[in-house]
């Protein structure tokens, strides 16, 4: 018996070698993880249970916390703001996804387009138009009736303009997933069209809108750009964190504000981990696609709905347009560039847009690299079962983490005088590791459904003609997995450019970035500047994404022989 | 559909059992190339395998038989190193592979997707597993074409896996899995993602591949039509167990165990009990069968094929079984009559040419003689075994 277990730990390990290259790649993937999401995290825990002179006091902090009304108070404004931005986006996005999905209404492919727009903006774009359109001087001011735009109203349009578009993404596919026998079934049974929408469209969809409710509420009560602009004395806990680590040097309450901040977000993506588990049982293989039919009285009613929603989109990046290209709102109208020169704004200008640029490439080719690989490994190994899972929950887990948490965390981690890691502190490496680790669930979602509808037999194709695994991931798993992997690039790109929550804390005095750039240049009064800035990410993004849709064309037009069913 | 396939070619199977009967194989040498002891597999609770010994023979086209769920699968993964034993030992040429990775195990395989590379056109995915052996460029496009010609694609060198129909690609994917002359040859269920005509077609191609090659072949396969027409020697599993091996005649005409018995070709099974060595009692009426170990009284199965009933005139001979025929299916080239039959409550399927059906006069209602050939009758327990 020991003869026989000894000939097998020596038969799978001696022999095999890739074994080995596969357990080494693994446990790489484990330490990025460690380093860039588990380590900090824990250190932020331990934080919040220590004094400044890093003494352990046990719940102190936090009683603290829960007996300060205007630290506690936080807590009920995050969760209306975030509670109403819900209930707007959802049923506002609803109607939307509906009219792209159901109806046969004109300029689908225009509206779709137009409702990108703001996820290739930063947070901080709509805010600063709202302070345009609404603000003290703003030119529809008197729609409010006398209410400020600088508090819940402002939050909540704002918010509602950059999270639309996600929530509109999510229907969209869960309307989409449709079987049309059902409908067929339901016509020839008879059935009124309002009990069909109950009974089918409904029940078919309603995963999905669990799903795009708990998404949409954890990106309001996590989002920072938005309140940080236009929250004027609304306090939230995103803003908290920052009024406490950046404004009170109050570094023990920040990691207390986060472990709260923390919780709902945990919470949500729990709740979402196991609705969308539920939903993937739900659609059979032999689904026939939906087809809407013509019908002019309803078409035309969700396309005013749907363009009414894409002017109001237009209307805000407008604004921020037009407000970067006027001399000075309200009183010189006149255009100029003036402030696409950042003149003697020092690291705001131009250089925190190169190094923006700089860093969203970096994010973009390292990111994808990674992310897919350990997809990959993930998905097509065998071996190392309980290491694939403790991997894969780590690359799960950082949806979880808002980047408030994530960048505070970061500074507990990587500041700290006796981690060797701290000369990444203020460095380029830092932003782009903390920028990969903020964005990494969606990538890695992205890359194992793409890898999931490939042949499973590839890597034992492979095997039996005595090809090393990484040839055959390298010749036949990453090329038929391009379209996927080009879209996780663009997705860290535009998401690296836009960012702010997590990098605030983390940029150095060479490393600002441009999203950075603008808050600053809101601060300190340069409305004109941070609108031109914010356009200039914009911009930014508009165009990757647009050399993206073309490489996208061409490699699909280059595949398409072999592409074809 | 399948279910109806396979009832529909009825007659060609007991037809191509006799066939192979008399072609004893020559190209089967006495030499082992894999030799499977105790081999077992469990996935937590579930046993997948239960201590499987087997032996294979070089130059051999053997078939794994059985149900989905039986194991066939697993075993042929478990022989290509896809998925490691639990215990039990796999010693291929002499050489022990137990716990050797695939990589490092000498074989070519086929699966039922193909898993033909979509990027990589014809001649790269046939010369997939070469460009590692270092041959010259040459002497690479030499094999490939070779293979080409083999498979009988050849000017299909440039194209796409998508633009080939699906027995084209089962052929490439058979000429990448045969490209570095593998000593052993694994398919799992090449066939089944295919059309009837063009399973029934590449069956035979494949099987004078094979021959050709004289590569040693193992097919894992549920549809019993390819294995009795293409193994030398088949495997029938059920649950995990090797239920019987021998030639497709053994397993046609000599089941050894009920399971065997119903799931190559069709049988009736018939309630009786043992009264003798050599008969049982069915009701009343006592019928002399092949020589069983059963004792007396215990209830048994008497089992007999469809085909092996014989309709007789009244009076003709002994052990006459009194029927009324009581539904009449049309299976093409031959007919299967459902019997009633009068002294027991039991019914019989029996199937007649249609020439015996107008000299009988066959019709609904009619009442037949059947007469149940001893060599024909055979015995098996009652609980499935």
């Amino acid at each position: 018996m020991s003869t026989l277990t000894t000939s097998r730990i020596t038969g799978l390990f001696s022999v095999n070698q890739e074994a080995w290259v596969k357990l080494g790649l693994m446990l790489i993937a484990l330490a990025l993880m460690l380093i860039g999401l588990v380590f900090p995290l824990y250190t932020l825990l331990l934080k919040s249970v220590q004094n400044s002179a890093g003494d352990f006091i046990g719940l102190a902090n936090y009683r603290h916390y829960f007996s300060t009304p205007s630290l506690v108070n936080s807590i009920a404004n995050s969760f209306f703001i975030a509670i109403m931005t819900m209930c707007l986006v959802v049923s506002l996005a609803f109607v939307c996804a509906y009219g792209i999905t159901r109806t046969c209404m004109p300029g689908k492919r225009v509206f779709k387009v137009l409702t990108l727009l703001p996820i290739l903006a930063p947070s901080l774009l709509p805010a600063i138009s709202l302070v345009y359109i609404f603000g003290n001087q703003g030119y529809l001011k008197g729609l409010l009736g006398g209410e400020s735009i600088y508090g819940p109203i402002g939050i909540v349009i704002g918010m509602c303009f950059w999270i639309f578009p996600h929530a509109l993404m999510i229907l969209v596919t869960a309307l989409s997933n449709s079987d049309a026998r059902l409908y067929e079934a339901a016509r020839s049974l008879k059935t009124p069209a309002w009990r069909t929408f109950l009974t089918v469209t409904l029940p078919g969809i309603r995963y999905g809108l669990i799903s795009c409710a708990f998404v949409v509420f954890t990106l309001a009560i996590t989002d920072f750009g938005v309140p940080k602009i236009i929250g004027g004395q609304y306090n939230l806990l995103a803003t908290d964190i920052y009024k406490q680590v950046v404004g009170q040097q109050n570094f023990q309450m920040g990691a207390v504000v986060s472990m709260i901040l923390l919780l709902p977000a945990v919470l949500t993506f729990i709740a979402d981990r196991w609705v969308q588990r539920k939903q993937t049982a739900q659609l059979s293989a032999r689904a026939v696609p939906y087809q809407p039919s013509p019908s002019p009285v309803r078409d035309w009613v969700f396309a005013l709905l749907c363009f009414s929603v894409a002017a109001v989109i237009l209307l805000m990046i407008g604004t921020a347009v037009y407000a970067s290209l006027i001399q000075f709102w309200p009183y010189n109208l006149s255009y100029t560039l003036r402030h696409y020169q950042f003149d003697g704004l020092g690291g705001s200008g131009w250089e925190s847009w190169f190094n923006s640029l700089k860093m969203a490439s970096s994010v973009a080719v390292i990111g994808t690299l990674v992310i897919f690989t350990v997809a990959w490994m993930v998905e097509k190994t065998k071996e190392f079962g309980l290491l694939r899972q403790w991997v894969h929950l780590f690359a799960i887990l950082p949806m979880a983490v808002p980047g408030m948490v994530l960048g505070l965390a970061y500074i507990f981690f990587f500041n700290h005088p006796s981690n060797p890691l701290n000369i990444l502190y203020g460095t380029l490496a830092i932003l782009v590791l903390n920028t990969l680790v903020h964005f990494y669930t969606v990538c890695h979602l992205t890359s194992m459904t793409a890898l999931k509808q490939l042949d499973p037999e590839f890597e034992a194709v492979g095997a039996s003609l005595k090809v090393p695994f990484w040839r055959t991931y390298l010749r036949v798993t990453l090329p038929t997995s391009l379209p996927a992997v080009l879209d996780i690039s663009v997705y860290l790109f535009v998401n690296a450019m836009t960012t702010v929550s997590a990098v605030i804390f983390l940029y150095g005095p060479d490393t600002r970035l441009a999203s950075v750039a603008v808050l600053h240049l809101d601060e300190a009064g340069y409305f004109a500047s941070a609108a031109a800035m914010s356009v200039l990410i914009l911009l930014t993004s508009v165009v990757v994404k647009i050399l993206h849709a073309m490489c996208t064309h061409l490699i699909l037009k280059r595949s398409q022989i072999w592409r074809q069913r | 559909m399948g279910d109806v396939m396979r009832t529909m070619q009825q007659p060609s199977l007991a037809a191509l059992v006799g066939q192979t009967a008399f072609m004893p194989d020559s190209d089967v040498s006495e030499s082992i190339c894999l030799e499977i002891e105790g081999l077992s597999k469990s996935f937590g609770a579930f046993v997948a395998l239960n201590t499987i010994d087997l032996t294979i023979y070089e130059g051999e086209f053997v078939c794994f038989l059985g149900p989905s769920g039986c194991g066939k699968t697993t075993l042929l993964r478990a022989i290509a190193g896809l998925e490691p034993q639990s215990s039990g030992r796999i010693v291929q040429m002499g050489k022990e592979i137990s716990h050797l990775p695939p990589q490092q195990r000498d074989f070519g395989i086929v699966f039922q997707s193909y898993a033909l590379f979509p990027n990589l056109t014809i001649a790269d995915n046939i010369a997939y597993g070469l460009r590692n052996q270092g041959h010259s460029r040459q002497a690479l496009q030499a094999r490939v074409h070779e293979l080409m010609c083999l498979i009988g694609l050849e000017g299909s060198e440039k194209k796409y896996p998508a633009q080939l129909s699906g027995g084209q690609q089962q052929r490439v994917a058979l000429a990448r899995a045969l490209a570095t002359k593998p000593g052993l040859l694994l398919l799992d269920e090449p066939l089944s993602a295919l059309d009837a005509q063009v399973r029934v077609h590449l069956r035979q191609q494949i099987k004078a591949l094979q021959k050709t090659l004289g590569v040693t072949t193992v097919m894992v396969t549920h549809d019993q039509e390819e294995a009795l027409t293409m193994a030398d020697r088949i495997v029938v599993m059920n649950h995990g167990v090797i239920e019987q091996i021998g030639t497709p005649e053994e397993v046609y005409r000599h089941p050894k165990s009920a399971f065997v018995a119903q799931f190559v070709g069709n049988m009736n099974f018939l309630s009786a009990e043992v009264c003798s060595p050599t008969a049982v009692m069915l009701g009343a009426q006592r019928y002399t069968t092949q020589p069983h170990a059963f004792e007396n009284k215990r209830p048994v199965h008497l089992a007999i094929r469809p085909e092996e009933v014989v309709l007789t005139s009244l009076g003709q001979a002994s052990s006459q079984l009194e029927a009324r025929v009581i539904h009449i299916e049309y299976l093409g080239a031959f007919l299967r009559l459902t019997c009633d039959v009068t002294s027991a409550d039991v019914q019989l399927r029996v199937d007649i040419q249609h020439s015996e059906a107008v000299q009988h006069q066959i019709q609904l209602g009619k009442d037949v003689h059947l007469t149940l050939p001893a060599a024909s009758c055979r015995v098996f327990r009652q609980d499935g075994h």
